[in-house]
């Protein structure tokens, strides 16, 4: 299919096709002429025709969704409801059921929204689109800042007032200690990990909570920190390793940024759409009460 | 020709007019398609992995799961026929977006963001009517293999556009439209929605960060609510090729029995895995788990249960329609049974509930009864773990009470949602209103990795717990051999998974003399209350083939003695300020673990064990919505306080001789 992208009728194709209006109106046109040739005064005898393409078409349906073909009594049954279907179809379109229904109504808003939103799709875009996008967004994109660290915890409810006195002493101990201790000895039992490798700032913030992590940046590395809060009590941080957050290049996101990119040209080119069909309209609102 | 048949048509017409551009659009953004992990590597920058130096971090690297992953495995969309028609307007992506913490413009206007990002996502479409996106932009390379087809690419290709769009409604008017072309524009409306929404799932699905399912609802029985969300571990390449099993006949079936055959089909076609979630028994009338099978009128047999038992590892027992473990009618010594119950009627209260209806559809008593039918039966028909998921039909997967978009879009923020009726049903007579609608739940996966792999193995061996919205992490482990001194272990999950089993687990034919003992283990939300207390419920079959259910308080917070008299632990207290919407930590434990051993053990009889947490009381979201809307004089009867809570899935115990 990429060939087929690429071959310039094509591209020539998707340009007249981008311009939404020109395709609103050619729908509008079709409408227009197919009514006035077909259809006719009163509700005289009408002729429903199943085809063999559509027999087909319905026991396709079916093996799609059973993973088999439908039995003869199944298919019977099939175009027996689509008769039925067909029916009662075209005797409700023609005492007006679907006028002033709230339900057709948003159906209908929804297929044009639908149609919207595949006209709006857009031709590959460049590396430079792509790259302009990745700058205007940065915030998007950046990688996060990872830290590896280790932590002590203090309880609050166990240390009670006595929680800033020990929480000063452990301190001083660990830091005095240096490698002689194990600090996953020291300090109160939590079900959280004592230490952590190169954990992205934003897991740090699911696990012990946003002030938490927004403290750790701050932190010297390499010396036993805090006390620092977290939502569990108070904790003393070991931050051995940083790597600081950084915008990538477009090679390393290029697939999250033309994700982001086509939902952003979806999104205006949609807007685009309505606000052009929206020119069709004068559109009067009486005064609010 | 009727006017109505030619709307139809020449909408189809216009679409194939345009195939051929689309086509080559949808294929260039599926190729977009499977996102595995050394794509994701690719697009994000850090590694996913440690680095492999790791100084001064020997505990690290685990082999089991360290932390709960937290999603919701049942959302909809403006896919979902009722959620469009519920005004809501945002699709799977503006889901996904949301779910993965992007603040998005809610369906009514408003700014919405989680607190934080959730690290999965189910959006769980209705088949029946999904999109029904007209099949006119299906892109098909067969069309091109048609005489007729390839003639008016042609003639398109040349600018005459309009003229072969006339070609073609003649051609479908006068039936003389090929046959190979009409198979592929008259595909089924939801065909195309359905491929949009493994799209949206493709592309969020972010290896490590966040984990984008592909599934759907199966809608069955509407107001019996014989629902079934369906939750593929594959990608496009698989899932791609089947198209969602419908209810309506007759290319789907209101029968369960046929969910799981489809199930089954599509395993074999694509090599692929698939479960199934039943949810919201509380409104089914007695239809969720039943004795009696609904289509045959006959008691189930041994292939229902083997088919439930195979396909149905998990059970949605707390969402927005109301909270199904346990109901004060079933389990009258439990204080804590009836957490936000809905026991009026069916889902749309057009019949009422009576009360022989409750034992099938609360998941304590159908965990009872599966004991019972595993002894008929051979083989445990409700053998399932418990999650909580939202059923928002908003896009927006809220559950938490100070940020609860409701249930349907017209019930996002606004003053006057507390007040209105939700359901009314003039034929019963019976209202359910919307403050009844309850601000829960999510999912907890305990998955080594955030990837659909990990998360659904997980799943499937019902390593998960459900929670009425909080972000708690719960442990539970069952074995033999656990003591005392394993609760104060720094490092709990380690001696659980070395002595014993995780939630969903099985403890078979106990040693002579011994009895099962469970490590529990509870932290609280980091941004959340603190909790109150740890209980094990214990249902159990006895030996004349009755069923029995005991809660035990294992272990609370503060020096609370339970009662001498009636053994009950006295509540924990209560901080909310209604009138602030607030409440403090003063009272309850950021942390909750000890060992428990059953009291009253007989070996001969099967048994199940869950532990239920609760928090400490906190505002509902009504208080919230009073004090932000400042509303005044409101119904009494509106509940202004919650205490949230997480069940865990059950550690079944089975005699060597059933």
């Amino acid at each position: 299919m990429k060939q087929i992208l690429s071959d310039p009728s094509v591209q020539f194709l998707k340009r007249i096709l981008k311009e939404p209006l020109a395709h609103f109106l050619l729908i509008g046109a079709l409408l227009f002429v197919v009514y006035g040739l077909f259809s006719g005064p009163g509700s005289g005898r009408g002729e429903i025709v199943i085809t063999q393409g559509q027999i087909e078409h319905l026991a396709a349906g079916f093996a799609r969704v059973w993973q088999r073909p439908p039995s003869a009594e199944e298919l019977t049954g099939l175009i027996g409801d689509r008769v039925r279907e067909e029916v009662l179809y075209r005797e409700a379109i023609a005492i007006g059921l679907d006028k002033d229904d709230a339900i057709i109504r948003r159906r209908l808003r929804q297929k044009m929204e639908f149609i919207s939103d595949d006209l709006a799709a857009q031709a590959e875009p460049s590396d430079a689109e792509l790259n302009t996008y990745l700058q205007a967004h940065p915030d998007a994109f950046r990688a996060e800042p990872r830290f590896s660290f280790r932590q002590v915890y203090l309880s609050p409810q166990k240390r009670g007032k006595n929680l800033q006195r020990d929480a000063a002493q452990l301190l001083a101990q660990l830091n005095a200690s240096g490698a002689k201790v194990d600090p996953a000895q020291l300090g109160d039992a939590l079900m959280l990990e004592p230490a952590y490798a190169a954990l992205p700032l934003g897991e740090v913030a699911k696990q012990f909570g946003a002030p938490f992590a927004a403290r750790l940046p701050e932190l010297a590395l390499k010396q036993w920190q805090g006390p620092v809060e977290s939502g569990y009590g108070v904790h003393l941080v070991y931050i051995s390793e940083r790597t600081a957050g950084r915008m990538p290049e477009l090679a390393e996101v290029r697939e999250t940024v033309r994700r982001e990119w086509v939902n952003a040209r979806r999104l205006e080119a949609n807007e685009k759409f309505y606000q052009e069909l929206l020119k069709r309209y004068t559109v009067t609102v009486e005064d609010i009460k | 020709m009727k006017f109505a048949t030619f709307c139809t048509r020449t909408l189809i017409a216009v679409a194939a007019l345009a195939q051929p551009a689309f086509a080559a659009e949808k294929s260039v953004s599926t190729d977009v398609g499977t996102f595995d992990k050394a794509t994701a590597e690719k697009a994000y920058p850090y590694p996913l992995k440690p680095p492999a130096k790791q100084p001064y971090a020997p505990y690290a690297e685990r082999n089991y799961p360290t932390r709960p992953l937290f999603g919701d495995t049942h959302l909809h969309t403006s896919y979902s026929l009722d959620a469009g028609v519920f005004g809501a307007r945002l699709g799977p992506r503006e889901a996904f977006q949301f779910a993965r913490g992007e603040e998005v413009t809610a369906s009514s206007g408003q700014r919405a963001k989680l607190s934080r990002p959730l690290d999965f996502l189910v959006v769980a479409d209705h088949s029946d009517n999904m999109g029904f996106f007209p099949a006119l932009f299906a892109g098909k390379p067969e069309m091109l293999a048609d005489p007729t087809g390839r003639k008016w690419y042609d003639m398109m290709q040349k600018g005459e556009g309009a003229k072969a769009a006339f070609e073609i409604i003649a051609a479908f008017s006068d039936g003389t439209f090929p046959k190979a072309l009409e198979m592929n524009p008259g595909t089924p409306g939801f065909r195309a929605a359905w491929q949009e929404s493994i799209k949206a799932a493709e592309e969020y699905n972010s290896p490590g960060r966040f984990t984008a399912f592909i599934g759907y609802e199966w809608t069955s029985q509407g107001s019996f609510n014989i629902h079934r969300n369906v939750v593929f571990r594959d990608g496009a390449d698989k899932a791609g090729r089947v198209e969602p099993f419908t209810v309506a006949p007759p290319a789907g079936s209101p029968n369960e029995r046929d969910l799981w055959k489809w199930m089954q089909a599509y395993e074999d076609k694509t090599g692929g895995k698939v479960l199934a979630i039943a949810h919201n028994g509380n409104v089914s009338n007695g239809r969720m788990f039943p004795l009696i099978e609904f289509f045959t009128g006959k008691p189930m047999d041994r292939s229902y249960a083997e088919a439930r038992n195979k396909w149905e590892h998990l059970y949605e027992v707390t969402q927005m329609k109301g909270d199904g473990e346990s109901h004060p009618f079933l389990s009258p010594n439990d204080e804590f049974a009836g957490y936000e119950t809905w026991d009026k009627g069916n889902l749309d209260v057009s019949a009422a509930k009576t009360k022989d209806m409750l034992q099938f559809e609360y998941a304590r008593e159908a965990l009872k009864n599966g004991l019972k039918l595993e002894k008929e039966l051979g083989i445990n028909p409700h053998k399932f773990g418990m999650i909580g998921s939202t059923d928002s039909h908003t896009g927006l997967a809220t559950a938490e009470e100070d940020n609860f978009f409701g249930k349907v879009t017209p019930m996002e923020p606004n003053p006057e949602r507390a007040t209105k009726p939700f359901l009314k049903n003039p034929k019963t007579g019976l209202t359910v209103m919307e403050w009844e609608v309850a601000a829960s739940g999510y999912a907890a996966v305990w998955a080594t990795d955030n990837t659909r792999e990990a998360i659904f193995d997980a799943m499937q061996r019902r390593e998960a717990y459900a929670t009425t919205g909080t972000r708690m992490a719960v442990r539970f482990f069952g074995g033999f051999d656990f003591e005392t001194k394993d609760a104060h272990n720094r490092l709990p999950a380690r001696i659980g998974y070395t002595k014993g089993v995780p939630m969903g687990g099985d403890l078979k034919d106990a040693p002579k003399g011994k009895a099962p003992t469970f490590l529990v283990a509870a932290l609280k939300d980091p941004i959340g209350a603190n909790l109150d207390r740890y209980q094990i419920v214990k249902g159990w079959l006895d030996k004349n083939g009755k069923l029995h259910e005991k809660v035990y308080d294992v272990v609370w917070s503060g020096a609370r003695k339970p009662d001498p008299k009636t053994g009950k632990l006295p509540p924990v207290g209560n901080t909310v300020d209604v009138a602030n919407a607030s409440w403090t930590n003063a009272i309850g434990a950021p942390e909750l673990i000890a060992v428990w051993k059953d009291p009253a053990f007989d070996p001969a009889q099967s048994a199940f064990y869950y532990g239920r947490v609760l928090e400490i009381p906190t505002p509902r979201w009504t208080a919230y919505d009073a004090k932000y809307y400042g509303l005044k004089n409101l119904d009494p009867k509106i509940p202004m306080t919650t205490q949230e809570r997480a069940y865990t899935s059950p550690i079944w115990y089975t005699p060597k001789k059933l």
